[in-house]
């Protein structure tokens, strides 16, 4: 289980939503808490995940303002709007329908077709 | 406005919040790294190596920006941006096609916005009065259409409706006269106006110092009151508040100031006044009108009333009506003469300025049509050139709408520059028009470039870009990929159709511009070539009125004329000289009704005849020129005991004694107890008021014989001297004339006749160069947009072209082929513009003189003219055409 494994097409939107979801958070602290959850197992291009949170904002799923951060600088912190709320929840319960299904399909013996 | 200006900010707030959101974004990516690499750092690596690791682990940190503004989203307003900063670059880098258009649609737009500053002035701003809607002017129209539309109230008329009306707030009654000023330097004569006291109270305007007088002024014995005028003030009282209560000598009389107007109230303005009344260019003072003993007079009054707030236009013309039977009732005779005409101040002022206008308004109209049309054609032209580009970003992914807004925006930003220099152009033009333009119209003097001339610049530039940029950019887009794809050289494009039918529009509109232009033209040189029944070459004219105290009684006056007359008659350079009530186009003589014992009135509805009635001095026929048809002329052995004698116009003659000799006939004023007069000559018809106004009957009497004394007014004589030398050099020898015979004898009006001819044809002048530039520029226009079509059209055909030279056609069958094929283009536009010029020349009628609207020899020479320019112009790419090597033109593929 060393291998990191690559994200899948359309999933780190999902992923960014949940970790936000958990409270607000600037760009880096997002990246970490997806390792931090994953633990370390998925891989994420660092330079990616800002165009992910700009189309978030522009969809107005997540918003932002300026704070400071840890280390006494000023950081841009996100947070989940209300319809952000309302989006992870239906990509959730999507997500899951999905992977019971595809679950189901690679599961299948051969005599249950 | 507030809406141009808020979109205005948006775009502003949308460009400034752009730079603010790069710097955001860049510092938020490096926080992140700067962060990352603090980490490394921390676990123990070199900050070098850390950052190095950052960087990379980061990835391409311009392409993460890039793809977060992508993520982001742009915005409308900075796409629009984007479009002006690229349509600003493209259009410099064609400078020349810039330039044409702009120009082009800057003539348009200027000389719109020129002729709308007028239009605006005249017809759409508020009279400077309060609650100027309020103000109207009653009239009576009578039956006898030769003296205008609007008849002037008799003081007994008047006062009957002042004790009967209940519609107005307040009502005044007014007509001019003339003061000779003494005491205070050289005498000098002043445009005076008699009014009623309910005049000011109409028009609402309060003095600005004093007061203005009140009914009591209005009872005999306390009118010698009198209010001035702003400029009066100024100029003769040095704007000294101290004149009120003084005492000021006017026609022999102390009259005691009470008041100063403001600035700008010189009403009436003669131009704004029916011209039969003989107002004065402006009002210098204005007195009471005392209530005459008997107040039968002559019908010489104009009424201003104030509407109540309570009562309707309508109401009051309604009570008019009642108030014109009611005296209708009281004087059967003059059943057909209380017809009542109500005008609001507005209408009353512009007159009959207002169809001039609308007519100047549409024939702006036309060439701003033909240079957009023009401009569109360039653009098409230009849009067809540039395909290869649209093709390129098209593949590129620009979608129709993002390339046919690309297209609008430099429309725009072409129609913007151009409105801009077109203001300019406005501006100029207003400046030349309040120079050169026509005195006599109204409200001249008011017209500025104010916003609402800005607005309707700007509105026509946008709306100009806009219309007239999107059927070229549909087309451009409509052929982009397709046509792109294709070989070139398809011969009927539907934006070739476009251009053809651009092309014809413009010549039918140019036809339609020249025609009446032509008209104006030939109507113009008909006013001069018309019999205007005088001389004008040498003959100094001026006015002299005669100071009233002095002079009681016609018997004196007559002496005193008589004696400037034997003076002047002496005097160095002067050939001949004469003197009457009204020299030719010095203004409207008074008119009566006459009796001709030949012609008994046998009904009250068969109106008696009347005719214009002037005093004349023997000489002055021949001083001005006057043919004398028949008979002789007046002379020094006219007096009141010799037999009474009168000389009558051709008109009157060919009216009242048709096919008859006039010649000893007998005629006399409407009144019975004065004794009727022998005809003793017949002379020529003279225009008073203007060179087109119809001729009526006239007869004009020996000054030295006026038995009915009270009427006409022989206070003033305007005097007419032919000359030997320059006529205007003998200004001072008139002057010592005068002084001898008595130095409070003040010269007014001094000018010579060609002056006032030329004053007389202000107007039409005026309305004929206009139309005559509109002309050229359309013609222009029209040329150049055909130039601009045969030349695209032969650039495209060259390989056709020298297939058909290397095929053996000669280059005239060439040059056939090009000119036909602008032949049959410019045939159709004629064909449109014809039809169309005929409908309009027939509401142009009115402006017509001496030339029907249907003159055909001017539609014929405005065709050839405009077939001559215009295939002039498709001559010069037509000669290039035959110039085309074949084998070069066959190479070029």
């Amino acid at each position: 289980m060393d291998q990191q494994l690559g994200l899948l097409q359309g999933t780190l939107d999902m992923l960014i939503l949940k970790a936000i979801s958990l409270g607000p958070l600037h760009g880096y602290g997002v990246l970490l808490r997806i390792q931090q959850i994953s633990k370390d197992r998925l891989e994420i291009q660092q330079g990616s995940l800002y165009p992910a949170l700009y189309r978030l904002e522009h969809q107005g799923w997540i918003a932002s303002e300026w704070g400071e951060s840890e280390n006494k600088r000023k950081a841009k912190y996100y947070r989940l709007t209300a319809a952000g709320k309302r989006r992870l929840q239906t990509e959730t319960q999507k997500w899951n329908r999905m992977s019971d299904v595809i679950a189901g399909i690679l599961g299948a013996a051969p005599e249950e077709v | 406005m507030s809406r141009v200006w808020s979109c205005l900010r948006l775009w502003l707030a949308a460009t400034f919040r752009r730079s603010r959101l790069e710097r955001d974004m860049d510092a938020e990516l490096r926080f992140h790294m700067d962060t990352y690499a603090e980490e490394l750092v921390r676990s123990g690596v070199s900050r070098s190596e850390a950052l190095r690791r950052a960087r990379i682990e980061f990835g391409g940190f311009e392409g993460a920006k890039e793809e977060c503004r992508q993520a982001r989203g742009v915005t409308f307003f900075e796409t629009l941006a984007q479009d002006f900063r690229f349509g600003a670059r493209t259009l410099r880098k064609n400078p020349g096609f810039a330039i044409i258009a702009v120009l082009t649609l800057a003539l348009g737009i200027g000389s719109t916005a020129a002729v709308f500053s007028v239009v605006n002035a005249v017809l759409l701003k508020p009279l400077p009065y309060p609650h100027a809607d309020r103000i109207v002017m009653p009239w009576w129209a009578w039956p006898v259409t030769d003296l205008g539309d609007d008849f002037p109230w008799g003081q007994r008329d008047f006062l009957a409706f002042l004790r009967q009306e209940a519609a107005f707030q307040s009502v005044g009654a007014f007509k001019p006269d003339s003061f000779n000023l003494t005491g205070f330097g050289d005498p000098i004569r002043l445009d005076g106006i008699k009014a009623s006291a309910g005049f000011f109270p109409a028009l609402g305007v309060p003095p600005l110092i004093g007061r203005t007088y009140t009914q009591e002024e209005e009872e005999p014995g306390h009118e010698l009151e009198v209010v001035l005028s702003h400029s009066l003030w100024l100029e003769r009282f040095g704007g000294d508040p101290a004149v009120l209560g003084r005492s000021i000598n006017l026609n022999g009389l102390p009259y005691n100031v009470i008041g100063v107007m403001p600035p700008g109230f010189v009403f009436p303005r003669g131009e704004e006044m029916p011209i039969v009344l003989g107002f004065p260019r402006q009002a210098q003072l204005w007195i009471p009108n005392p209530t005459p003993i008997n107040p039968a007079g002559p019908q010489d009054l104009a009424v201003v009333g104030r509407l109540k707030d309570s009562v309707t236009f309508e109401q009051a013309f309604a009570e008019l009506t009642v108030f014109g039977k009611d005296r209708e009732r009281e004087y059967p005779q003059a059943a057909g003469y209380y017809t009542p005409r109500l005008a609001t101040l507005g209408r009353q002022v512009v007159g009959d300025s207002r169809r001039a206008l609308l007519l100047l308004l549409g024939a702006v109209g036309i060439v701003l049509l033909i240079a957009c049309s023009n401009v569109a054609n360039l653009l098409l032209a230009r849009s067809l050139l540039r395909g290869k580009e649209f093709t390129l970003r098209s593949a590129l992914g620009a979608g129709r709408g993002r390339l046919l807004r690309q297209l609008l925006v430099e429309n725009l930003i072409l129609s913007m520059v151009g409105g801009l220099i077109g203001t300019l152009i406005a501006w100029a033009g207003v400046y030349f028009a309040k120079i050169f333009g026509p005195s006599n119209l109204p409200r001249l003097h008011e017209v500025t470039l104010d916003l609402r001339v800005f607005t309707f610049a700007l509105g026509v530039a946008c709306l100009t870009g806009i219309l007239f940029g999107l059927p070229p950019a549909f087309a451009a887009t409509r052929e982009g990929l397709v046509e792109a794809l294709k070989e070139r050289g398809q011969s009927a494009t539907p934006s070739s159709r476009l251009r053809s039918i651009l092309l014809v529009s413009q010549v039918a509109l140019a036809l339609v511009l020249v025609v009446a232009a032509g008209l104006l033209v030939r109507t113009f040189y008909s006013l001069l070539r018309s019999e205007a029944g005088f001389n004008p070459s040498r003959v100094f004219t001026f006015q002299l009125t005669l100071p009233a105290g002095k002079y009681p009684d016609t018997d004196a006056m007559a002496r005193v004329y008589h004696s400037v007359l034997q003076r002047l008659q002496t005097a160095p350079g002067v050939q001949q000289v004469g003197f009457s009530s009204a020299v030719p186009l010095g203004g409207p003589p008074d008119n009566t009704g006459i009796r001709i014992p030949d012609r008994p009135v046998t009904s009250v509805k068969n109106t008696p005849p009347t005719a214009n009635y002037l005093f004349a001095a023997p000489g002055y026929f021949a001083a001005v020129g006057t043919p004398l048809l028949r008979g002789r002329e007046f002379t020094e052995s006219d007096t009141l005991e010799a037999q009474h004698v009168t000389i009558i116009t051709s008109t009157m003659a060919q009216r009242y004694w048709p096919g008859k000799d006039a010649l000893g006939k007998q005629v006399g004023v409407g009144l019975t107890r004065f004794p009727l007069r022998t005809i003793v000559g017949i002379v020529a018809d003279t225009k008073h008021t203007s060179l087109s106004e119809k001729s009526i009957p006239e007869m004009y009497v020996p000054y030295t014989q006026n038995e009915i004394h009270v009427w006409p007014n022989m206070q003033t004589m305007q005097v007419a001297l032919r000359t030997a030398m320059d006529s205007s050099s003998v200004l001072g020898a008139v002057r010592d004339a005068l002084r001898s015979v008595d130095p409070d004898l003040p010269i007014a009006r001094p000018a010579t006749l060609a002056t006032l001819v030329d004053e007389s044809v202000v107007q039409p002048r005026f309305s004929m160069l206009l139309l005559a530039g509109f002309g050229v520029i359309a013609l222009l226009l029209a040329s150049i947009g055909m130039y601009g079509v045969i030349s695209y059209s032969v650039a495209r055909r060259t390989r056709e072209i020298g297939i058909r030279m290397a095929l053996g056609a000669a280059p005239r069958e060439v040059l056939r082929m090009v000119l036909g094929q602008g032949a049959r283009l410019v045939s159709v536009g004629l064909a449109i513009g014809l039809v169309a010029s005929f409908l309009v020349a027939r509401l142009m009628t009115s402006f017509l003189y001496g030339v029907r609207a249907t003159d055909p020899t001017t539609y014929a020479a405005v065709c050839a003219l405009l077939t001559f320019v215009v295939l002039l112009a498709c001559y010069l790419p037509a000669r290039r055409a035959t110039r085309v090597d074949p084998t070069v033109a066959l190479r070029e593929e």
